[in-house]
């Protein structure tokens, strides 16, 4: 199979099964839904099945697919902007930064809410901000910086900010949910106020990327090359950055840390369809989005009890990836 | 992680006695009820919990549940005209709630210590949702579950379609919110830190379901029991020390802090941990021999678990040594009735004050 078809392979599948878990998602969950109750919704509304499918469902299989599909893209800009395949948003300290805001907020009993985030929704989207500016004001080094250090700071100082949120949430046992909610991540909160505050960041972000993204393939060979190419090396660095930072950092505060994606999706797509990143952004976005509206789906279906979604991205992610990678050796 | 989640939170419950919690909440009650006739977007908000920062933010509007038409149809016109505004009341989130004109129909309870008083005001047909710790009464058991007390289910909470959702403050307040914003009358309640905090939780559950009546009737009933209890235990010349042990893992026992503390105090007793300022602290071994109390009570779900936390407690070295094991005088207390703020916490008080003075209830010294 030629590389050509099979992105044409991927795209149309990738397309398919974001459709079929968008219609799973409306059909399934505790309260049982017939095909044929979606089709009566529209022409006799009734109230509590418009609540349960669109106020419910809808807005949280929606907002699991503009989360995954944020993560996924700040994850597939970090990688590139690393040249390292290990970059994902965690790595730059922004999810742990975000965790810790959260609950922080929490323990000070930081609850009231604006711009569409709850207080500590809020202050999770500073803080994760906040950590990666420190991080990058730590790593400049007279006029420049090295990738390594920046890095390395990240992951340092992530693990400061990942001691401080497990010390809080230590110190107020009683906040159990919380705890899980924000070490885990979870959808069970999702409403159409989320939606509608990280919805545009996530088109802005990706078109962003989309239109910066033959910089990036020059970055690839080095900024030196890219420089010499004629790409203002220092300001794509930190657009890009500023965006993945944001994106994640989103994510983090509508649904609390949920892992492996930002390091997952990337992958997989970029062994499937190669490596320009024009392409690669936009289909990390939507093949993080549909993944997420997968581990989603299984995540408040597989038990009666919710299971908290980081563990399902884990679980099928990691098997998943093994796969591929040995696949293509 | 999760059983011992669950468990803690069966057993606790933040917060402090409701005449505070009066005083603090009235003027976002006020602010909200102007706000209700003004219909104007700016008030101040109500602030639930006010551990740390307290802030008030313009424009952040405390939602009233009822569409308006009903709420006015709620309050009952005085003769006078001068009072037509809709009765509210406040939850213990400070959330103002306009009393219903009548007693709901479809009532979702979200804690096992609410679903009892319910019943118990003989609302018992009209709970159409509850925990799945509810089994108390035995019909509670037929009643729909709505998941647990820390997993409770938003979507099946809301294809019950309830005109009256009470939770308990030891939900998750994010999903207790996030039912809230599906525009179901949500009503929250603390547990108390003090057994007397039972009588304003029954009244305010009475009173939202609009059995004011029976509210004061099962009130009355359980003061009655309760000065039997306390006239049984008038000018005590001593109080036994108290250890109270909860079955399970480790040597978990009641703070100063938890209602059983209470409980004890009031059973005539002296909690051994009444200093440490927590609900529920894991206790320390050498500390039950230095305390040497007089008297241990196991709370257990069984008789078999009774017994088994008794040999694992007599089975540690140096135990022997304690009064209370050498006394024989080690009881067993339902878990069940004693971990629920409910009504039954009479009947766990008063078994336990014959335990701790049986002189005094007719039993040998």
């Amino acid at each position: 199979m030629s590389l050509r078809s099979g992105r044409r392979v991927f795209w149309a599948a990738a397309l398919l099964l974001c459709a079929a878990g968008l219609l799973l998602s409306l059909l399934t969950g505790p309260v049982r839904t017939p095909l044929g109750d979606l089709a009566r919704l529209f022409r006799h509304p009734d109230p509590v099945r418009w609540a349960i499918i669109v106020d419910l469902r809808l807005s949280r299989a929606v907002l699991a697919f503009l989360v995954g599909a944020a993560l996924s893209l700040s994850g597939a800009i970090l990688q590139g902007y690393f040249r390292n395949p290990m970059a994902d948003p965690f790595v730059v300290g922004v999810s742990s930064g975000a965790s810790l805001g959260a609950v922080l907020a929490t323990a000070l009993g930081f609850e009231a809410a604006a711009f569409g985030f709850s207080g500590p929704g809020l202050l999770a989207f500073i803080s994760g901000l906040g950590l990666v500016m420190f991080v990058y004001a730590l790593s400049l080094r007279r006029g420049g910086f090295k990738v390594e250090t920046l890095l390395l700071t990240g992951i340092a100082a992530g693990a400061l900010a990942s001691a401080l949120t497990s010390f809080f949430l230590f110190m107020r046992s009683d906040s159990y949910d919380q705890a899980v909610f924000w070490l885990l991540g979870s959808f069970q909160l999702a409403e159409w106020g989320q939606v509608a505050t990280i919805a545009p960041w996530v088109v802005l972000g990706l078109l962003a990327s989309v239109w910066l993204a033959r910089d990036m393939d020059l970055l690839a060979l080095g900024d030196d090359t890219a420089q010499a190419l004629g790409s203002p090396v220092r300001r794509v660095r930190m657009a890009f950055l500023a965006m993945s930072a944001l994106l994640a950092a989103l994510a983090v505060a509508v649904s609390g840390i949920i892992g492996f994606v930002g390091l997952v999706v990337p992958h997989w797509v970029r062994i499937l369809i190669g490596p320009s990143h024009r392409r690669l952004f936009i289909a990390s976005a939507l093949a993080g989005g549909t993944f997420l509206l997968y581990c989603d789906l299984i995540a408040r279906n597989l038990l009666p009890a919710e299971l908290p979604i980081g563990v399902i991205t884990a679980a099928v992610g990691a098997p998943f990836f093994l796969y591929l990678l040995h696949k293509k050796r | 992680m999760k059983l011992g989640g669950e468990r803690h939170l069966r057993m606790a419950g933040g917060g402090s006695a409701y005449g505070d919690m009066y005083l603090r909440y009235v003027s976002p009650v006020l602010a909200a009820l102007s706000l209700l006739l003004m219909s104007t977007p700016a008030a101040t908000g109500g602030m639930p919990e006010g551990r740390g920062l307290v802030l008030t933010l313009r424009g952040h509007v405390p939602r009233v549940h009822v569409p308006y038409t009903r709420a006015l149809r709620a309050s009952s016109p005085t003769p006078s005209g001068v009072d037509a505004i809709p009765q509210t009341v406040a939850d213990d989130l400070g959330h103002p709630f306009p009393l219903p004109a009548e007693t709901p129909r479809k009532i979702v309870s979200m804690a096992p210590n609410i679903t009892e008083i319910l019943f118990a005001l003989g609302l018992g047909g009209r709970v159409v949702g509850a925990t799945r710790f509810c089994d108390w009464p035995d019909e509670a058991k037929a009643v729909p579950r709505i998941g647990g007390l820390v997993d409770p289910n938003v979507e099946v909470i809301r294809s019950l379609d309830p005109d009256l959702v009470i939770a308990f403050r030891g939900n998750p307040l994010r999903l207790v919110e996030r039912i809230r914003k599906l525009d179901l009358p949500v009503f929250v309640l603390d547990i108390g830190r003090r057994l007397d905090d039972l009588f304003p939780l029954i009244e305010r559950i009475g009173r939202i379901t609009r059995t004011e009546d029976r509210a004061a009737g099962l009130a009355g009933t359980l003061h009655r029991r309760l000065r039997a209890a306390d006239e049984a235990l008038r000018d005590l010349p001593s109080r036994p020390s108290v250890f109270v042990l909860l079955y399970g893992q480790g040597l978990w026992t009641c703070g100063g802090e938890s209602y059983v503390d209470d409980l004890i105090a009031r059973a005539g007793g002296l909690n051994v941990a009444a200093a440490m300022p927590k609900k529920w602290v894991l206790y320390k071994r050498e500390a039950i021999i230095a305390n040497d109390p007089d008297v241990i009570f196991i709370l257990a779900r069984s008789t078999a678990d009774f017994a088994a936390g008794r040999d694992r407690l007599l089975k540690m070295p140096g135990l022997s040594s304690v009064k209370a094991v050498k006394a024989g005088r080690i009881f067993e207390i339902d878990e069940n009735a004693a971990s629920r703020f409910g009504p039954r916490l009479v009947e766990v008080l008063v078994r336990m004050a014959a335990l701790v003075h049986p002189e005094r209830f007719g039993g040998a010294a």
